[in-house]
């Protein structure tokens, strides 16, 4: 059986020449077309492709970014990446072994590439990804993936197995480790108790408790979050609140 | 750009100092042959006056090594204030020296040069006024000499600058890859953009004239854009609002369209619905101004910044040919990112400035 596989490119006329080539080569299926990266998403339960040629270059999100939030995925669909000329990203190909085509893509390229074509590791999407910094994070759901934009994002909660993403849409629950998080989204998010990071931005004051304890209210919220003792001064530094 | 420093020759070298004992030797002459007339004692006020002039020489080079590094980070004006005022002290001293020296009975009986008792003060002040015309000379010539390697300096790297303003790579394989595309859907449009691509390299690729009209170099952002709608589609529009602009005016080639390609890359194609460049200009009394505009994409999208580079480019360019005549501009106003650049509208090719 011929493999199903989805067009993502924000230009048309590269979709249109991808797929025609794609169709004459007559490896795989075209099955679909997307233009950006929630497009491709919106996709994906629908259409269920073995295979996606993802452009680097896309406005809203990276083709990059993308394969890495598919990568969460229990079976991801095969990724061979698409760009006109990206040097940081052709060599991480490179170094990674992931397939990718330099566009204008030659048919026998794509025929090679196509063959070898094969799902990615979050490692290797790490290693590939320009900025180690996601602007959205991945929601597993039931028929596929919803992503958070990174600034609705309020508060990351560490759980025992998963991370609570509390967001302006309510609360979901993420594979990623409170320390990666931090690690990766260190420059947003602060943290403020052994098993919880917040959004600076959504941080309204830093209250203290008649019991002499720390905690912080956030902005448009009813509940309060509580800062652990030893966090407490280095919040108050960085907000330069005095005392 | 930083203000213009003075930088004085390095004294400390041995290079330096033989400089500065031949211009005292060469003083000395001319002293000694303005004042020696006809009565042949020219070698003798030569000696005398060599004498006190290579103390004045070492000792100033030597306090002149000192300061070189405080003298750098000055404006020119204060640099040789303090260069000047230096050496008056030192001469000062020195001559003060000098007299009690010579005019001593115990040490001088013979009174060599001759100073008439009570010329003290009169000895001194002359001594320092000569020093400081000899100084002012020279510390003129070290400026003309570092204006003029500053001036070759920013002539080979505006050359340099037009090299790396030129159509980027990212550009030219997505254009190839559209014409690829274009190839099957639409010969006839392909074979236009063919056209476009060579007539865009053919304005960028040329070497003789770093000067072109505006409605040359509009003419270019035009076709940029036309290549760059071939890819992006609806999603970019361009607004032109130049009709008032002087065609005729003479700007450096590449000034417009790579702010156009910055306002693009950076801006509407990053922005998943696409958005509105604005190019529009203006002229009043005898002076052009073009501003380019666009959307920003929101915060955290890719391809932020880089806006620098190119913009840093054509604001050197416009500054090595208009001088102080350019200026420019760039910053958020909104929810546009703007740059503007202001320039004289000339017809005729002005001098390099000098």
């Amino acid at each position: 059986m011929k493999l199903r596989a989805i067009v993502v490119d924000d230009e048309e006329l590269a979709r249109v020449r991808l797929s025609a080539l794609l169709k004459e080569l007559d490896q795989v299926e075209v099955v679909g077309e997307a233009k950006n990266a929630s497009e491709a998403l919106a996709l994906l339960p629908k259409l269920d492709p073995d295979l996606l040629y993802l452009d680097v270059r896309m406005p809203g999100m990276s083709g990059v970014e993308l394969a890495r939030h598919l990568a969460t995925l229990d079976d991801p669909p095969a990724v061979i990446f698409t760009t006109a000329y990206d040097e940081h990203a052709m060599a991480a190909f490179e170094t990674e072994a992931v397939g990718y085509l330099l566009k204008p893509v030659r048919r026998e390229k794509l025929a090679a590439a196509t063959e070898r074509a094969r799902q990615l590791t979050r490692t290797q999407l790490g290693a590939i990804a320009a900025t180690n910094t996601r602007t959205h994070l991945a929601v597993r759901q039931r028929d596929g993936l919803r992503l958070l934009k990174i600034e609705d994002v309020i508060c990351l909660l560490a759980e025992q197995k998963y991370t609570t993403v509390r967001h302006t849409g309510g609360e979901d629950l993420i594979d990623d480790s409170l320390r990666t998080l931090e690690t990766e989204f260190g420059n947003r998010f602060v943290r403020v108790h052994r098993s919880a990071l917040v959004n600076r931005d959504y941080i309204e004051a830093i209250e203290r408790t008649a019991e002499g304890q720390h905690q912080i209210r956030l902005r448009g919220r009813e509940e309060r979050m509580p800062v652990s003792r030893r966090l407490a001064s280095e919040l108050k530094a960085h907000f330069q609140i005095p005392g | 750009m930083s203000p213009v420093r003075l930088q004085l020759p390095d004294f400390c070298t041995p290079r330096a100092l033989l400089a500065v004992l031949v211009i005292v030797s060469l003083t000395a002459m001319l002293l000694a042959l303005s004042s020696a007339g006809f009565d042949g004692l020219f070698l003798t006020e030569l000696a005398h006056g060599l004498m006190f002039l290579v103390w004045v020489g070492l000792a100033g080079a030597a306090l002149l090594c000192r300061l070189r590094g405080h003298i750098a980070t000055q404006s020119v004006a204060r640099g040789s204030a303090v260069v000047l005022s230096v050496l008056a002290v030192l001469i000062a001293v020195l001559s003060e020296a000098a007299y009690w020296v010579l005019a001593s009975p115990e040490l001088n009986p013979e009174n060599l040069w001759g100073l008439p008792p009570g010329h003290h003060l009169l000895f001194v002040l002359r001594n320092v006024l000569m020093g400081l015309i000899v100084t002012s000379l020279a510390l003129r010539y070290f400026y003309v000499a570092q204006q003029w390697r500053l001036n070759v300096e920013s002539q080979a790297r505006a050359r340099v600058n037009a090299l790396q303003a030129r159509i980027r790579p990212h550009f030219l394989y997505n254009s190839m890859n559209t014409i690829a595309s274009l190839t099957r859907s639409d010969p006839s449009r392909a074979e236009e953009a063919v056209q476009d691509l060579a007539d865009l390299f053919r304005a960028n690729l040329n070497e003789k004239r770093s000067l072109i009209t505006l409605k040359e170099e509009l003419e270019a952002a035009r076709i940029y854009q036309r290549i760059e709608q071939l890819r992006m589609g609806e999603r970019l529009k361009v607004r032109w609002e130049v009709k008032e602009l002087p065609m005729l005016a003479l700007v450096p080639a590449l000034t417009v369209q790579p702010l156009l390609e910055n306002a693009i890359g950076h801006g509407v194609e990053n922005m998943e619905g696409g958005g509105t460049v604005t190019v529009e200009g203006t002229e009043a009394d005898g002076v052009i101004v073009l501003r380019v505009r666009n959307p920003l994409p929101l915060d955290g999208a890719p391809g932020r910044g880089g806006h620098g580079i190119a913009l840093d480019n054509i604001r050197e360019r416009l500054q090595l040919i208009f001088g102080a005549g350019a200026q420019t501009r760039s910053g958020r106003e909104g929810d546009e990112f703007v740059v503007e650049l202001r320039f004289p509208a000339l017809l005729t090719p002005p001098e390099m400035a000098s």
